[in-house]
């Protein structure tokens, strides 16, 4: 079973790799809505990584740790970057504690605007957490520099649509 | 089991006919019954012992616990209670404990008890089986016991180590040159007199014998456990190679500053009740130590022999107000502020100056606009009663030339707009920077960082001073993480800074600062779930800025985590009060879990010249010296030491437990030493990180000072 996950995974970012040109997004996927009363239920982490040729949306992305077994997995919408919003995809998830999601998906325009100024989040719900048990949002590249690495400048990911900096004007 | 069914009977009777219509709770009249005594002994300190909450502990029964959890299932309420309370010390009693605490809760919220225990497995809606009215019995047994501790409310039995208080420790400093204006406004290299160390905030020594090249030599020259116990989040105050410290308990120490040998010790008191409200710092002035205490209280000591002077009472502790933010001295005035004001009552929270050598009240400002006033029309026509909050929970900075000293202070309460039923208004003087003349206490101007604030989203923290040219700046940053910088003349805005991803403002007025809400946040009734990047850690938080002045760079700790906040009905009605907003946790976006970022600001373009990421928040301030050397650390019980210029790590260690409180240099005899500390009770900034990262383990004791230098050799 993990093997062939893991295979699943490989293909997808093999697929995803070979795409020259293609716009890429990605996101960690991690624990939340959280509070320590979901915090038993709502375990485990991932990764998933989002990719437009032009036409379609190549989604592939693992997970792991789960409490209990995934039931769904999802793309939304929202309004702004970490704002939550309508559910606009279905993806395909592995039954289980851990596994993969993926998924082909046709956009609209209005949906490309929202996936490139940071809207989409991916969102897999699992038996004891069916509002939600790993979120990420959807962002360009941005790897990390490493603990305590510094990097030049402000070193947050861009704001997209949200406010302009006084000192920029 | 006749026994069982009597005491059945007694419960029923003391639960009374008020559940009538409810269904049957999950947990028995023995285990409620057993949860009484353990609540008191193990929660009552924080959420009060009629469950009605305080300070930043909710209410756990009544209309605004049952708006908050009617929804949410009892296996939800015990195993939030089991993985953090008490609260920072979560896990740390038997399971069994747990059940009769949930259980009792249950109870005082109209539950009936039932044939079966509550194994902390059932998933039952609480709205189904409670509504929020506690039993008149029992609400009348939950105001009967003994009363005593900081705030009035019964102390814990496991808390805070059974001492005597008093002088616990005589003795007599060698020599003490006293403090005065001069000597604040100009202090010596080697001393560290105040919160900041200057008037202006900087947190920045002029020493300079630590510098890039030599940091990685740094060792362990001496170190001192502190009291466990309660919040610390001290600043060590430094004078003449004394170092002045302020443990939990409102205990104030005198150390030999190069051996760490002790020289005398006051246990002024009381035991602390709950593992929130440091006391972040003590103020020197002519030869007598300042000590605001958490039960609300102004005491004067003599600081060569620790000897209480005087004391006089800044407001009354059994209404919950108490004192965090530390102290500022001028001309002869100590001034300081107050926090825990969110409850409705005619009182307001407020900003005091208190005569040095007699302890008598000097003015106070009211940091709230009543009806009438100036400002009073920003409260959507609220009654005065229903106007709380602004507390002003860090000590103010003071420039002598403008004979100004600037504040902060924080949002007003309920925390969300809806909750507090005050519309699109600024609740002035919430959220605001306040310039005020030391020696009246009337207003010189206010500036509104975030009118009508909606998220627990403070900007009450220091004011840094800093010149550019003829231009005359005061910088401050909020839990939003924007960067400000007005004229400390006139309080114009003149410029800002984004630093850590924020999705709160839309937009930010480039002529006036004025920040606009999402439109979602504008339109947001109670019960909505609203996003709040960042959330209530801030962006930044307590741990202090740094104001480096060769370089011009700010170095600012922050925090990256967001919420989801639910505007939680709150009652208006006298004695009623508290923050009424849920909250559930979620990563910040593109942060890949890393909680903590430190960066670095040019204060004159406001351009970022480095920062870094790690998964661990700081919870120290930043301390940067001449050396070019700058010191943080975190939850991860990490300090860095750092290059300024760069932000590349020169040396680091760990210590006990997290990393917490305000790093300072010192010098004694020519040689410079770094004082760290580690602590516990840091709020917001350690309880989102706790749920965030459980895999980050740091032990629940461990307060204290560890003092570094580099080798004699």
């Amino acid at each position: 079973m993990v093997s062939r996950h893991l295979g699943m995974a490989v293909l997808a970012s093999g697929l995803l790799a070979t795409q020259a040109g293609a716009e890429n997004f990605e996101t960690r996927l991690s624990p939340s809505p959280l509070t320590d009363g979901t915090r038993i239920n709502v375990t485990g982490q991932g990764s998933a990584l989002v990719q437009w040729d032009g036409n379609i949306l190549s989604v592939s992305g693992n997970f792991a740790g789960l409490a209990t077994g995934a039931t769904t997995a999802e793309i939304y919408d929202g309004p702004g970057i970490g704002i939550p919003g309508p559910k606009a995809f279905d993806l395909s998830v592995t039954q289980d504690t851990s596994g993969t999601i993926w998924g082909s998906l046709t956009l609209s325009r209005k949906q490309l605007a929202d996936l490139r100024a940071g809207h989409f989040y991916v969102q897999i719900n699992s038996a004891k957490a069916p509002d939600g048990n790993l979120t990420g949002w959807l962002l360009p590249p941005h790897p990390f520099a490493g603990e305590g690495v510094p990097v030049a400048g402000p070193g947050f990911l861009p704001q997209f649509d949200v406010p302009q900096k006084a000192s920029n004007r | 089991m006749k026994k069982l069914l009597g005491l059945s009977v007694l419960a029923a009777a003391l639960l009374g006919a008020s559940a009538v219509a409810l269904e049957q709770g999950p947990f028995t009249a023995d285990q409620w019954r057993a949860g009484r005594a353990l609540y008191v002994a193990d929660c009552a300190s924080c959420h009060g012992p009629e469950l009605k909450g305080a300070g930043e502990a909710p209410p756990l029964a009544g209309s605004t616990f049952i708006a908050a959890w009617g929804n949410r299932s009892t296996d939800e309420l015990y195993n939030l209670v089991k993985t953090s309370m008490p609260y920072g010390n979560g896990n740390s009693l038997d399971a069994d404990t747990y059940r009769k605490i949930v259980a009792y809760v249950l109870a005082a919220n109209g539950a009936q008890p039932g044939a079966k225990p509550f194994s902390g497995s059932e998933a039952i809606k609480i709205a189904t089986i409670a509504d929020g009215k506690t039993p008149a019995a029992m609400a009348a047994e939950a105001r009967a016991p003994a009363r005593g501790g900081e705030g009035g409310a019964p102390r814990p039995a496991s808390f805070y180590p059974q001492t005597r208080f008093g002088q616990t420790v005589t003795g007599t400093l060698k020599s003490y040159d006293p403090v005065t204006d001069v000597m604040l406004a100009h202090p010596k290299d080697g001393d560290w007199l105040m919160y900041r160390r200057n008037y202006q905030g900087w947190s920045h020594s002029p020493l300079s014998q630590i510098t890039a090249s030599n940091a990685k030599n740094l060792e362990l020259v001496w170190s001192w456990a502190m009291n466990d116990g309660g919040a610390a989040q001290v600043t060590p105050i430094v004078h003449d190679g004394i170092m002045f410290l302020s443990n939990t308990a409102n205990t104030v120490q005198a150390l030999d500053a190069k051996t760490g040998e002790l020289i005398w010790e006051n246990r002024i008191g009381p035991a602390p009740t709950r593992a929130y409200g440091a006391t972040r710092s003590l103020a020197l002035y002519g030869d007598k130590i300042l000590v605001p205490t958490t039960d609300a209280k102004l005491y004067a000591l003599d600081a060569r022999t620790g000897a209480i002077v005087w004391q006089t009472v800044i407001e009354d502790a059994k209404e919950g107000y108490s004192n965090t933010g530390g102290a500022i001295t001028i001309h002869g005035k100590v001034l300081v502020g107050l926090t825990y004001c969110n409850r409705y009552e005619t009182k307001h929270c407020f900003i005091s100056a208190y005569d040095v050598n007699t302890g008598k009240v000097a003015w106070r400002f009211k940091t709230i606009a009543l009806k009438g006033e100036p400002g009073g029309d920003t409260w959507n026509n609220l009654p005065d009663e229903f106007r709380q909050g602004a507390e002003t929970w860090i000590a103010g900075t003071y420039d002598p030339v403008l004979n100004t000293t600037y504040w902060g202070t924080a949002q007003s309460k309920p925390w969300t707009r809806a909750s507090r039923a005050s519309g699109a208004g600024a609740t002035l003087y919430a959220n605001s920077t306040l310039a005020l003349d030391p020696d009246s206490g009337k207003l010189k101007w206010y500036y509104s960082h975030a009118p009508g604030e909606n998220f627990d989203l403070d900007e009450v923290f220091e004011r840094v001073l800093v010149d550019h040219g003829s231009s005359k700046d005061v910088l401050t940053i909020g839990k939003v993480g924007i960067l400000w910088k007005l004229n400390r003349v006139t309080g114009q805005y003149e410029d800002s800074a984004q630093t850590v991803f924020q999705n709160v403002f839309d937009k930010i007025d480039p002529k006036t600062g004025i920040p606009t809400y999402r439109k979602d946040v504008q339109d947001a009734k109670v019960g909505d779930w609203i996003s709040s990047c960042p959330g209530p850690a801030g962006g930044h938080d307590w741990p202090a800025t740094s104001y480096d002045p060769k370089s011009d760079l700010m170095i600012i700790p922050l925090h990256q985590s967001c919420v989801l906040m639910r505007a939680e009905p709150m009652e208006k009605k006298i004695g009623v009060g508290g923050d009424a907003g849920s909250q559930k946790l979620f990563e910040m976006p593109g942060t890949d879990g890393n909680l903590g970022r430190l960066a670095a600001y040019n204060t004159t373009t406001m351009k970022a010249l480095w920062s870094f990421q790690q998964k661990a928040p700081f919870l120290t301030g930043v301390l940067t010296t001449d050396g070019g050397v700058g010191f943080v650390g975190d939850f991860d019980r990490r300090v860095r030491a750092f290059e300024t210029l760069t932000g590349r790590t020169l040396w680091q260690t760990r210590l006990p437990t997290s990393a917490q409180g305000h790093i300072v240099s010192y010098a004694v005899d020519g040689k410079q030493y770094i004082a760290i500390e580690s602590g516990l009770g840091g709020g917001s900034p350690v309880g989102k990180p706790t749920t965030l990262l459980p895999d980050i383990h740091h032990p629940n004791n461990g307060n204290a000072i560890f003092v570094f230098a580099l080798p004699d050799n």
